[in-house]
């Protein structure tokens, strides 16, 4: 088993045990952090494997978010019944309105990404037809039921933000070790000669969006009946900002890269509070020392998984 | 008469008022190794790029089995069965030998658009039978040593191999080099030309850059001569060589007051 | 046809602001293909540096012309040495890293300034005094223009102006231009592109923090996150107009700046930005490189 293979089963069991020891508190942070990681996972297919400069993934986490949040209760569906258009919805916004710039030189993509992302929260700050609710969002979000039972605690929110981590991871390896994923490294490393090789630029970086979009619509699902409420600001460029510097500070296409950027980005803060004043005071120097110092991010990716067979007469 | 695989009809192709090339003409048949010499800057990787539909020409037709191919994108061409190598290798140097050969089967590839999420037993078939391709292409090269190894940390020589084993692994009807020979020391010269003699016997069709004279003429059965864009002449290595103005177009004309 | 006028006058206002912040976008990103995301905060913290040097300078009020020129060159050398130490640290070490670090640390620095700005100055809005210029307003058939528009529109043509000038007609602005097209060839040519390099943040942060003085002076209010979006809205126009180049910017602020004012006058300020962007978005599909922009081409 690969050394990344490892690690991310050794994650999901560590992450599977922890609700036998933490408080409700502890396990809040937990699951934040469950559903965050999702959402840098997604951004990594997008930026760290297809190497597209993306940075309003943000827009895609709200739009599940958000979904979720209004078929609920303006709509009175029920919780399970949105997880669909959740996913759905972003992947459809992602596809029709990155076609027309995916071909975008990088910097270029990279600000109509932000644009996107812009648009996006002045729709939901506007309050469009009355239904996106303003500044001040959306509450009073219901929680998941199935079976007559209703999902409440914590505990149960953990689970399920814990499930979402652990399709998200299989979705990736599989991904990794298909057709597509090997296309978007390819693609990634050397675009022209990737179309060489018969690669349709365009369609996989598409196919990188769509997935990366409905996997973050997925986890912005969670998000709304974690904190039964949904508000602008949690999907604005800054967060969108902060996914991208997870993926690079932590390494693209690495996958404990992209577990401890999460960790450093979202769940440190957390922890240490008492510093929120100088939080992003922080933040900024630790991004430019990074890049400085390892500028392939903290814990870089490595290739060279291929078939046991193949490696047998290997120096 | 059997219709070529290849045909260059009165190519030309601008560059905001500079003629890269220049009402081209050429046949390639099937099967040849064929070979296109010219001095530096003549146009010859300009009509690769046309070919390969990197660039997209202004006046004129390429001809693929009878098929206008201009313009056609570079993703396409390939799955049209031409595939070439580059004048400045460009393997994915991060990557490993075997990932970077697994790139010419992508075309290969049969995994459906679900196969990116989901694995299906076809799935794995599939990724099973490419990477023993990939093995089959690698032991042809002499290059499974290397499996593991990213390509950028191997030699030179053996980077060039690896480049014809990814466009290679692709299966394709012609096989484009440009300046395959560029950079190679002597040895590793007459390694290559084995390796494009295995190439055609393969049934492979080869067209070739290359300004190596020794190689080109053991090689290339039929050439074309360009400078300036322009044809200067074509036929068998013993006629191209010895026409006055292929010498004139490499050398320059002889000063008459020596 | 009054508030067209009206909406002019102010887009040309606001116009000729995002010109001069512009300017410092695109010679960065022209020269060191960087989009400098730190410089919008610059921008911001000019504003509050220039705020105290007046209060402390000018402690009993009163206002001159003395006063006015002094705070804005002080504010401007102060603004101009940090914009020279962003480049030393910040992007320097990172000339040759690939370009998606450099970014990342653009964005980083552009947090430690937001960030230092609210750590010293306090989280609140700060007011500007409303004394720097006089009050003096014209009445011109129903259009109203006050003297600081006027000193607006007039200061920010001259400088670009002045800009303009230096880049095409002297041989430093020769030496420029060389390292923009290449830096290489440049070096080889004896250019010491660490100073052009230099030079660039020196000329591009004095005239944001021109910029961020009259924003201060024109909008009485400022955040300390204020810079980064009003730093995007400048270089969503630089793009407009073509990066890299000059007139580019200067065109793109002018005509970004009547966009808005046409938008917040016959729409809803609430959706200006959405306008901007998707005039972005429909520029960068139908004219990739701006509308004064130049095509260059790859070699394979």
């Amino acid at each position: 088993m690969t050394k990344t293979n490892m690690i991310a089963l050794g994650v999901l069991v560590v992450m599977g045990f922890i609700p036998f020891f933490a408080d409700s508190a502890w396990l809040a942070v937990g699951t934040t952090f469950l559903v965050y990681s999702v959402v840098a996972f997604s951004q990594d297919i997008i930026l760290g494997r297809a190497g597209a400069f993306h940075m309003g993934h943000a827009a895609f986490f709200g739009l599940g978010a958000y979904a979720t949040a209004i078929l609920n209760t303006q709509y009175g569906w029920p919780i399970l019944a949105t997880w669909a258009p959740a996913v759905i919805i972003p992947m459809v916004v992602a596809l029709i309105t990155i076609s027309p710039i995916i071909h975008l030189r990088g910097d270029y993509l990279l600000v109509a990404t932000i644009g996107l992302n812009i648009i996006f929260i002045q729709v939901l700050e506007n309050d469009l037809f009355g239904i996106t609710g303003g500044p001040n969002g959306i509450f009073g979000i219901d929680v998941v039921r199935a079976f007559g039972y209703e999902f409440m605690s914590q505990t149960n929110m953990y689970y399920m933000a814990f499930i979402l981590l652990g399709i998200t991871l299989f979705i990736m390896k599989t991904l990794d070790s298909s057709k597509f994923g090997r296309a978007m490294f390819y693609i990634n490393k050397d675009d022209i000669a990737a179309q060489s090789m018969g690669i349709n630029v365009r369609y996989y970086k598409l196919y990188a969006f769509a997935i990366g979009a409905g996997l973050a619509g997925a986890a912005g699902s969670m998000f709304a009946v974690q904190y039964s409420a949904v508000s602008p600001e949690a999907f604005n460029v800054l967060q969108s900002i902060m996914f991208f510097t997870i993926v690079l500070v932590g390494g693209s296409a690495s996958l404990p890269g992209v577990l401890l950027g999460t960790i450093v980005m979202f769940v440190l803060p957390e922890v240490f509070r008492e510093f929120a004043e100088a939080r992003y005071l922080v933040f900024g120097l630790a991004m430019i020392l990074t890049m400085i110092l390892r500028p392939r991010g903290i814990w870089p990716v490595k290739f060279g998984d291929i078939p046991s067979f193949l490696k047998k007469g290997t120096k | 008469m059997k219709p070529c695989l290849l045909e260059i009809k009165n190519l030309s192709k601008f560059f905001s008022g500079l003629t890269a090339i220049d009402s081209l003409n050429l046949k390639v048949q099937k099967g040849q190794i064929y070979g296109i010499i010219g001095p530096n800057g003549a146009g010859k990787t300009t009509l690769f790029n046309c070919i390969t539909g990197i660039y997209v020409p202004e006046e004129g037709e390429i001809l693929w089995n009878g098929v206008d191919i201009k313009g056609v994108p570079p993703h396409k061409i390939a799955e049209l069965g031409i595939l070439r190598t580059f004048q400045t290798i460009r393997l994915f140097s991060e990557m490993s030998v075997a990932e970077n050969i697994m790139s010419g089967r992508h075309i290969k590839s049969k995994q459906k658009w679900y196969n990116g999420i989901i694995p299906t037993p076809g799935y794995y078939k599939d990724e099973r039978y490419n990477w023993e391709k990939v093995g089959e292409y690698m032991d042809l090269f002499d290059l499974s040593q290397y499996a593991a190894t990213p390509a950028g940390d191997l030699s030179y020589g053996v980077q060039r191999k690896i480049e014809m084993a990814r466009a290679l692994a692709a299966e394709p009807e012609l096989l484009i080099l440009d300046e395959p020979a560029a950079g190679l020391n002597e040895n590793e010269t007459k390694d290559l030309a084995d390796i494009i003699r295995k190439i055609q016997a393969m049934g492979v069709t080869v067209m070739m850059i290359e300004h190596d004279m020794d190689m080109i003429m053991s090689l290339c059965e039929y050439m074309t001569v360009i400078n300036f864009g322009a044809w200067i002449c074509d036929g068998v290595a013993a006629d191209v060589q010895d026409n006055p103005a292929v010498i004139e177009a490499y050398i320059g004309i002889e000063d008459e007051d020596e | 046809m009054d508030i067209f006028l009206q909406q002019l006058v102010n887009g040309l206002t606001i116009g000729s602001l995002y010109a001069l912040v512009a300017l410092g976008y695109t010679m960065v990103y022209g020269v060191m293909k960087l989009i400098n995301f730190a410089h919008g905060d610059l921008v911001a913290l000019s504003s509050f540096v220039g705020l105290t040097v007046y209060t402390n300078m000018f402690a009993d009020g009163g206002t001159s012309i003395v006063a006015v020129i002094t705070v804005f060159m002080f504010t401007a050398a102060i603004i101009a040495v940090v914009g020279v130490l962003l480049e030393r640290l910040a992007y320097r070490p990172l000339r040759t890293a690939p370009r998606l670090s450099a970014v990342v640390s653009a964005l980083g620095a552009g947090l430690v300034i937001q960030n230092s700005i609210m750590l010293i100055w306090g989280p609140n809005m700060k007011i500007f005094p409303s004394d720097l210029f006089p009050s003096t307003i014209w009445d011109i058939n129903g259009v109203v223009i006050t003297f600081t528009q006027v000193m607006i529109l007039g200061t920010s043509s001259i400088l670009m102006i002045a800009l303009y000038l230096f880049i095409n007609r002297t041989k430093m602005g020769t030496a420029i231009r060389a390292v923009a097209i290449d830096q290489d060839a440049a070096k080889l040519m004896g250019i010491n592109v660490n100073k052009i390099v230099m030079i660039i943040f020196v000329i591009g942060s004095a005239l944001g923090a021109v910029a961020g003085l009259f924003i201060g002076i024109y909008y009485r209010g400022i955040t300390f996150d204020m810079g980064w979006t009003y730093g995007l809205s400048a270089f969503v126009a630089a793009i407009i107009g073509g990066i890299g180049n000059i007139p580019g910017a200067m065109f793109g602020g002018l005509m970004l700046g009547l966009f808005n004012a046409l938008i917040s006058g016959y729409i809803s300020s609430a959706w200006a930005e959405t306008f901007t962007f998707m005039l972005l978005i429909i520029v960068l599909i139908f004219r990739p490189t701006g509308i004064l922009g130049e095509k260059t081409a790859e070699k394979v």
